[in-house]
């Protein structure tokens, strides 16, 4: 039911409405745990932040970066001579299979 | 986006890249320098690490072996030519279709028993350790080859007669 003031200028009845509408009383410490929710919220990403800057600043040394760089260049040529061996390996062992054993046989 | 994570994937996308090509790269040149040779028996050199001696006369047994196998492929190849006359259009094994595949699997065996005893010389041409080993990688992958395939049959069989 809607109960509009018919008499917008009825001091006394608006005063007596005012005191009806009872705002809830907010919990202990409401304040104290709002503030505590904002800073936890904004702790990990800081936190996040200052791992990625110290990242992209290791990561544009000089010397930090030619380092990783031969290390990746050494670590890729090795795996590549050792797959390159295994696979002519491979391709010589078929070779002479197919010259001495004709795949009819296997 | 943040200019610390886009310089970190820059990085990661650029140490990717560098791995990959020199990866790559060491790959292919060994592959070439390896394969460049096109002796049949450069295999046994490098996997057996036999002397100029021992290749020598793998050598020469080789060349022994090979138009014994040239012709006992030839057999094969005539043999399987008059199975798939015996077979074309037929709806049942004929007696005739049954006797060319005896012959034909006696003459495998033959091959095989051939092929076996060419194996045998050879070790026996290796120092004696090497010997072993190359026989036994032989028969793996030779006659090994075959008993692989028929336990997975025999296994698969031995699944199919469980559902019965």
């Amino acid at each position: 039911m809607n109960h509009e003031n018919p008499n917008p200028n009825d001091e006394k009845l608006s005063a007596v409405l005012r005191d009806a509408r009872s705002l809830p009383s907010l919990p202990p410490r409401f304040q104290e745990g709002v503030w505590r929710r904002i800073e936890e919220s904004e702790a990990p990403a800081t936190a996040r932040s200052n791992w990625l800057d110290a990242l992209a600043s290791w990561a544009l040394r000089p010397r930090f970066a030619l380092a990783i760089a031969v290390v990746l260049v050494c670590a890729g040529s090795l795996a590549g001579v050792r797959e390159g061996h295994q696979s002519a390996r491979e391709q010589a062992q078929t070779r002479y299979l197919a010259a001495v054993a004709p795949n009819s046989l296997r | 986006m943040k200019r610390p994570l886009l310089i970190l994937i820059l990085a990661l996308l650029a140490g990717g890249a560098l791995f990959a090509s020199s990866y790559f790269m060491s790959r292919r040149v060994c592959e070439s320098c390896s394969t460049s040779s096109t002796d049949k028996l450069d295999w046994l050199r490098q996997e057996f690490h036999l002397s100029d001696a021992d290749m020598e006369h793998v050598r020469e047994l080789h060349n022994g072996y090979m138009p014994k196998c040239a012709d006992m492929c030839a057999k094969i190849a005539a043999k399987k030519q008059e199975l798939d006359e015996a077979l074309a259009g037929a709806t049942n094994i004929s007696p005739a279709a049954t006797q060319k595949l005896t012959e034909l699997a006696l003459l495998r065996s033959q091959c095989q028993a051939q092929m076996l005893g060419h194996f045998i010389e050879v070790s026996r041409a290796m120092p004696p350790e090497q010997g072993r080993r190359y026989l036994s990688e032989m028969e793996r992958l030779t006659v090994g080859s075959h008993e692989e395939t028929e336990q997975t049959m025999s296994s698969d069989a031995g699944h199919m007669h469980g559902e019965h």
